[in-house]
């Protein structure tokens, strides 16, 4: 008995080996000629209704399933899309769709749609992140408080026009208006404190976007499915399988097939370079890396920023601990070349980026560091090496740093290595990378240890910075307390700068006296990069990502 | 023997009990919270942030919050996923059968090939197959599950193609058909020869040690000179008896390799509860990770209590 089970299991075993050695890439050759893989490294949080998303991945999945009323273009401008809009007094808009715009379950698009996603933002049992993006329009307030039915501000004039007051006039009203309208018939009955949790958001989207869901695997797949009443045009996929993998394993399936677009990392650049059938892409992204200098804490109860801490107060002490880094040598050793240095802390892509010739261009100098070092009256006293601050006390910069890929460790080194070269006595706060989470405590906690910090955002398509760098932001995190930039940062979003070029003309401004104060140094502008098998055409990447889905074809 | 198990079942309580507090405790004690961490500073303004901490409690004394998660737990309401926006059993029960059967595959397989090589090692020892099979066996032993996760990717998968490097499906495949478990079949094979390489090492080596310690006893000398037939010694007598102490590592096993899960799904992106495990624990998903770190626990203690009860049953000796 018991030995006829051991070869039974045996027999199992070995069948299911051969198998599996004679059909296991087919997963890879059957695939189809119009279909393609889209891998994330992550998985998706299953979120695939816009509005309840919160993640980058659930956001990149969106994107295909979903449409946007408005939208921006490749210098982050806004641009009319399924909706145009007109107004006369810039706080009054009125905005129109087209007829016959099908979502995926052949209802009309209807501004009753864009109604009812507002209302589900503003609703107080909603649980997403978006209510900031709903928050300056007129009743708002009063619609979340539960003291209006409606949100006054949003009028429907006729099913496809629909006028939007909003609070005050403000030049980024649009940029911060939600414009993607969700499926009213789909959701209407169910109640807003249900919803995200719901299967008509995690498991049956529907939307308006090129492809259509067809099955998800939480956690490991979401199977679209072209969409063919698309207002844009039948796409010219098939079908899309959006597959998570480990990054581990990007650049392999990037090689046999497995994954036919993805984005990578750029340790991953040189291995794939030399893969014939694969194209990296670089686009700039909206993604800086800085160092920031702490001059102070957070004040909690008044929310604004008190600059109560002096030793990095010396301008020319910044300036020179700028000069001191090779970021070009640190790009090629760690970032495989793929960034490029900046200035300003303002990504490329905004329409709003002072030129470089209207910047100090901080290249590597390690004679300017030293002399304005010398001019600041930080100067080697004792002989040791290293220089003492102007009252001739040592001096010693404690350098924080977040855990994550190798590379960073030795990034991090690289960077106290060019500050010791300048007389500068540089160190890892706390002798180590800082474990991300716990980085990132100390960070809103003010921790002493962190006096000199690397950091890095992503912003959005609205370029206004005063969310990282007016003294009254949160995330401010150096704490930088100045009054000529809050100005400056206050009249970019005054009437007067609803004139195109007198708003840009003010952020010039802030961005050159960020460029001088150097609150923070702005290092380098990270790249997006993607791998893509040859095989696929039509792919467009701008600094949003990807984009014209319907437009992707296999050849 | 019933009045043992009662026993035994009755001191899981206060265990767990204990080891609730302390995961609570470790939990909360993690810097960071959901909230932290990577914000899109445009799309998350502070006072959200701030507002959503105070709903969710996380603003509360730790000791208030430790009771409204255990009075709730005790009821069999194990919270709500703050990543995944649903309650925590619906998010675990997703990914338990994958883990199962990957656990379960990974065991079949270890016992195959341990029993077939510890068998032959056993039986001609100092052989040139069984120094092989020794040498297979140090190498499981000694080189780590993610170093023999990532050679197999590379070499299987990406060299030479035979089975999928990740995933536990071909999409687009009807659940329940043929092609569908085939599909599963191969995609769970090489995360689970990964996962049971430590423990199919380990027994063979003492499957192999049993066999030869045994073929010197006393019983074997006198049914070689009774003439019964070699197989017949090996097959039956010996491994009747060599079989008993590996039958109770059964019980440990199931743990462990649900444990070790942990990191074989990760690698192989194999959605389980491994994976889930250390996403959880990224984004600080408390309900998640302490929901999984009480299961684990449980398994743990059910596995030793298994295991203690297997030795009654192989061994009649052993009386309770």
């Amino acid at each position: 008995m018991k030995r006829s089970l051991t070869v039974l299991l045996s027999m199992m075993l070995l069948m299911s080996l051969f198998l599996a050695a004679c059909s296991g890439s087919s997963a890879i050759k059957e695939k189809g000629k119009d279909t393609i893989t889209y891998a994330v490294d992550q998985a998706p949080e299953g979120l695939f209704i816009p509005g309840f998303a919160g993640s980058a991945i659930d956001s990149q999945v969106n994107d295909f399933i979903h449409d946007d009323l408005i939208k921006v273009n490749e210098k982050m401008e806004y641009q009319p899309h399924i909706a145009k809009w007109e107004s006369d007094d810039n706080i009054t808009y009125t905005f129109t769709i087209e007829k016959g715009i099908k979502w995926h379950n052949g209802e009309e698009l209807t501004m009753e749609d864009w109604q009812f996603a507002l209302e589900v933002i503003a609703d107080p049992d909603y649980d997403g992140p978006r209510y900031n993006y709903v928050e300056n329009i007129k009743g708002a307030d009063e619609y979340r408080k539960g003291k209006a039915d409606s949100i006054s501000g949003f009028e429907i004039v006729d099913p496809y026009t629909a006028k939007v007051t909003f609070k005050e006039k403000k030049v980024n009203n649009l940029e911060n208006l939600w414009t993607r309208p969700m499926p009213k018939k789909a959701l209407e009955g169910l109640a807003v404190a249900e919803l995200s949790s719901s299967k008509e958001v995690q498991e049956t989207p529907v939307g308006l976007g090129p492809f259509k869901v067809k099955k998800i695997t939480p956690g490991e797949y979401v199977l679209l499915e072209r969409f063919d009443d698309y207002w844009q045009g039948k796409p010219k996929l098939a079908e899309v399988t959006i597959k998570v993998i480990d990054p581990s394993l990007s650049v392999g399936s990037l090689e046999n097939g497995e994954v036919d677009i993805m984005e990578i990392r750029p340790d991953d650049v040189e291995q794939l370079e030399s893969v014939p059938h694969i194209d990296v892409k670089e686009q700039e992204g909206l993604g800086y890396s800085y160092i920031g200098f702490r001059f102070g804490h957070w004040d909690k109860d008044k929310r604004k920023a008190v600059d109560d801490y002096e030793k990095y107060q010396d301008k020319r002490l910044r300036q020179a601990m700028f000069y001191a880094l090779d970021r070009e040598a640190l790009i090629n050793a760690y970032l495989a070349g793929k960034a490029t240095p900046v200035d300003s802390p303002i990504p490329s892509v905004h329409w709003i980026r002072a030129d470089d010739s209207e910047l100090t261009p901080y290249h590597y100098d390690k004679k300017k560091a030293e002399q304005l070092l010398d001019q600041a009256g930080y100067k080697d006293m004792d002989g040791d090496g290293f220089r003492e601050d102007p009252g001739g006390n040592k001096f010693e910069i404690k350098f924080g740093h977040y855990a994550g890929p190798s590379a960073f460790e030795g990034r991090a080194q690289a960077i106290i290595q060019n500050w010791k070269d300048v007389g500068l006595n540089a160190k890892l706060a706390t002798g180590q990378l800082v474990e991300f989470n716990t980085y990132n405590e100390m960070k809103d906690n003010d921790d002493k240890e962190l006096e000199v910090f690397f950091g890095a955002w992503v912003v959005g398509s609205d370029p206004d910075p005063s969310g990282l760098w007016a003294s009254t932001a949160e995330w401010n995190f150096g704490r930088w307390v100045n009054e000529e930039s809050d100005q400056l940062l206050k009249e970019a979003l005054s009437d007067k700068a609803f004139d195109r070029d007198y708003r840009k003309d003010k952020y010039v401004k802030w961005q050159q006296l960020f460029n001088d104060e150097l609150p923070a140094l702005p290092l380098w502008e990270n790249m997006d990069l993607y791998g893509m098998n040859q095989r696929l055409h039509g792919v467009v990447i701008d600094a949003t990502g990807l984009r014209d889905f319907h437009q992707w074809y296999v050849k | 023997m019933l009045a043992y198990t009662l026993r035994r079942i009755l001191a899981i309580i206060p265990l767990l009990i204990l080891i609730s507090i302390v995961v609570f405790t470790l939990a909360k004690l993690m810097p960071g919270d959901p909230f932290g961490g990577e914000i899109d500073p445009n799309n998350t303004n502070p006072e959200y942030i701030e507002e959503m901490r105070e709903k969710l409690g996380y603003n509360d004394p730790i000791h208030v919050q430790y009771m409204r998660w255990i009075t709730s737990f005790a009821q069999g309401d194990f919270g709500k996923s703050t990543t995944y926006k649903k309650p925590v059993s619906e998010v675990i029960a997703e990914r338990i059968p994958n883990t199962l059967f990957l656990a379960i595959t990974s065991l079949i397989i270890t016992y195959i090939l341990a029993f077939s090589m510890g068998m032959y090692a056993g039986r001609k020892p100092y052989t040139i197959g069984d120094h092989a099979i020794a040498t297979f066996n140090y190498a499981g032993i000694a080189i780590p599950q993610y170093i023999i996760a990532i050679v197999a990717i590379y070499f299987v998968a990406f060299k030479l193609g035979w089975l999928p490097s990740s995933g536990s499906y071909t999409p687009g495949l009807e659940e329940g058909t043929w092609d569908y478990w085939q599909s599963r079949m191969q995609h769970v094979l090489l995360p689970a020869v990964t996962l049971g390489v430590f423990s199919t090492a380990s027994y063979t080596q003492f499957l192999r040690n049993d066999i030869i310690q045994n073929s010197r006893k006393d019983y074997v000398r006198t049914a070689k000179a009774k003439g019964t037939k070699e197989s017949a010694i090996y097959n039956k007598h010996i491994l009747r008896n060599s079989i008993i102490p590996l039958v109770t590592f059964l019980g440990f096993d199931l743990a462990a390799l649900i444990g070790g899960a942990i990191i074989t799904e990760t690698i192989f992106t194999y959605p389980g509860i491994g994976m889930l495990f250390v996403s959880s624990i990224d984004t600080r998903d408390y309900a998640v990770v302490m929901s999984l770190t009480m299961l684990l626990s449980l398994l743990t203690l059910l596995g030793n209590l298994v295991a203690d009860l297997l030795y009654g049953v192989v061994d009649p000796r052993i009386r309770y």
